[in-house]
């Protein structure tokens, strides 16, 4: 379905795609990365919207950029919001799927449906400038769906969406997905795509860090060197036992002698021994942050498992 | 490409451009020449008779101020707005997109300020009286729609090729190109649009006077000339944004 040849995109001096070579069958995916990761600038190149500095972009056998027909095929609900303040959701959809270049009756069926599917019936008929952000967020949704793509891409879908719509929204996409729509969902948050897919592709400076299933890819997590961070007036007491441990990389006490970096391979170690060093010695320790809580950090230990450094 | 889907982009557009800001502009413009006549007709001691006089500053005022006003606000930012907007993503994943919205979005700057130059006009002639009449309404609502058509094109122009700073282009361009150059009397004149205009206004009212002032400035050419030159340019001009149009990467939205 998608194919990506060495493909690398640049503004100016600025890399936005990073030499991405991939290639996905039909399914659900999610493309994960921090903000500023390439996400976007993936999403725009699979859907003609940029042309690849160097390398092949394909999907369904054809080049998206010189292909404009292709575009009938997928489904795009990007991360931005729209807003046409006195045009109703209904107008909108569809408009959108009348640009597509179905007949009036079938565009008005097809935007009522995929209204309905996004539990916006109620409300389409009223001008989007009376909308909450959740509900733009559901036309946008809308609009994406609406003319029954093979292909839908979302990026960062749940913005603005309160935790029913998020249910919702998400039981929608599995449905989709079990109809055979191919999903292609970007988002900054693990847990939001792992409820829809558990085939991952990881991102980050516009490189493709990793790519497989969740336990593939925790599996390269655990075999990177990670970096835990302590927080606390008495951190320094813990590098005398830390320093006699084989799992331990690196310590790094920072200026303020507050914070310790400890950089291991597996923190599940640091886990066990670290409760019993505190309570022994009366230690005040007022945060542990892992990779785990911070997207960032996993982005980070993957990048220097990219760069070969965790060999 | 299938006419009723540009059809439907204009009837979206505007559908969705009839806001009480928008049709206030609209009224101005529409306003403000009828005020200038108006007051010209009460305060100015030339007769009626001078018909000539009336009918070049009705030229002036309508094809000339109120129609490229109206095209600055309108057909300039057509593209822009919806890049700013970031909702441009939307229209350019549509299969034709990037083509039917920007000619609906022309047509659609068209109809609005032709609207505005037609009432305005109508008006207009009936407070100048005698020195109005039939003919100049004719010529000057032809003068004003032939007038859009071209300054609607290259405006569209201008705004696919500068993304930002587009209405600063667009009224720098007017000022040097379309009050500065069309004036000169020299081969660049016949270059702009407001010469073939005044070219025509000399031929189909046939003033003794206009007809001096074009030959002086460019020669003596014939209406059909003028007017396949207009609309020549016009539709060359479309055809070169949606070309720039269909091959540029314009900015979506904010990288993530």
């Amino acid at each position: 379905m998608i194919q990506l040849e060495k493909v690398s995109k640049l503004y100016g001096n600025v890399i936005g795609s990073n030499d991405l070579t991939v290639e996905l069958g039909p399914g659900a995916y999610g493309i994960v990365g921090p903000n500023g990761s390439g996400k976007t600038t993936l999403i725009n190149l699979l859907t003609g919207q940029l042309r690849p500095t160097l390398g092949k972009v394909s999907v369904f056998a054809q080049d998206p950029w010189r292909n404009r027909k292709l575009l009938r095929r997928i489904g795009l609900c990007p991360a931005t919001d729209v807003l046409y303040p006195n045009v109703s959701a209904y107008e909108w959809v569809t408009y959108q799927v009348r640009l597509h270049g179905l007949a009036h009756a079938d565009s008005k069926r097809l935007a009522t449906e995929s209204l309905a599917q996004v539990q916006m019936t109620e409300n389409m008929h009223r001008p989007m400038g009376e909308y909450s952000l959740g509900m733009r967020q559901r036309t946008k949704i809308a609009q994406a769906l609406a003319h029954r793509p093979e292909l839908l891409i979302l990026d960062e879908p749940y913005n603005g969406l309160d935790p029913v719509g998020r249910h919702q929204m998400t039981q929608l996409l599995i449905e989709l997905s079990k109809q055979g729509t191919s999903l292609l969902f970007a988002s900054h948050v693990l847990h939001e795509i792992e409820e829809i897919t558990s085939s991952f592709l990881l991102i980050h400076g516009g490189r493709l860090l990793a790519s497989g299933t969740a336990s593939e890819v925790e599996q390269i997590i655990a075999d990177t060197p990670q970096e835990v961070v302590l927080i606390g007036p008495d951190v320094p007491k813990l590098i005398p036992h830390l320093a006699d441990q084989h799992w331990v990389d690196t310590i790094q006490l920072l200026a303020e002698r507050t914070e310790l970096r400890v950089g291991l391979r597996d923190p599940s170690n640091l886990y066990h021994s670290v409760a019993d060093w505190i309570s022994k010695d009366q230690l005040r320790i007022d945060q542990f942050q892992t990779a785990n809580s911070n997207l960032t950090a996993v982005f980070e230990s993957l990048l220097r498992h990219h760069r070969g450094e965790s060999k | 490409m299938n006419p009723l889907l540009v059809l439907d982009v204009v009837r979206f557009e505007v559908r969705r451009s009839l806001s009480p800001g928008r049709l206030a502009i609209w009224s101005i413009l529409v306003l403000f020449p009828i005020v200038l006549v108006a007051a010209l007709r009460l305060l100015s001691n030339r007769s009626a008779e001078n018909a000539e006089a009336w009918g070049m500053a009705l030229y002036f005022l309508i094809p000339e101020v109120v129609c490229l006003l109206g095209l600055l606000l309108w057909a300039t930012p057509a593209v822009s707005t919806e890049v700013e907007g970031q909702t441009w993503i939307y229209l350019a994943m549509r299969r034709s997109g990037r083509n039917l919205v920007l000619i609906g979005k022309y047509l659609t700057a068209v109809l609005w300020s032709c609207s505005a130059a037609c009432v305005a006009t109508t008006v207009c002639v009936i407070i100048m009286g005698s020195a109005g009449g039939l003919q100049l309404w004719v010529v000057i609502c032809v003068l004003s729609l032939l007038s859009c058509l071209a300054h609607a094109a290259l405006y569209i122009l201008i705004g696919t090729i500068f993304f930002r700073r587009t209405m600063v282009t667009a009224v720098v361009y007017t000022l040097l190109v379309e009050y500065g150059i069309a004036f000169v009397p020299a081969m660049a004149n016949r270059l702009t649009i407001n010469y073939r205009l005044r070219g025509l206004l000399a031929e189909w009212m046939n003033w003794t006077a206009a007809r001096t002032v074009t030959e002086n400035i460019g020669g003596q050419e014939a209406a059909w000339f003028h007017v396949s030159v207009l609309l020549a340019t016009s539709a060359t001009l479309v055809a070169v944004s949606i070309l720039r149009l269909t091959w540029t990467e314009l900015p979506t939205q904010q990288e993530g």
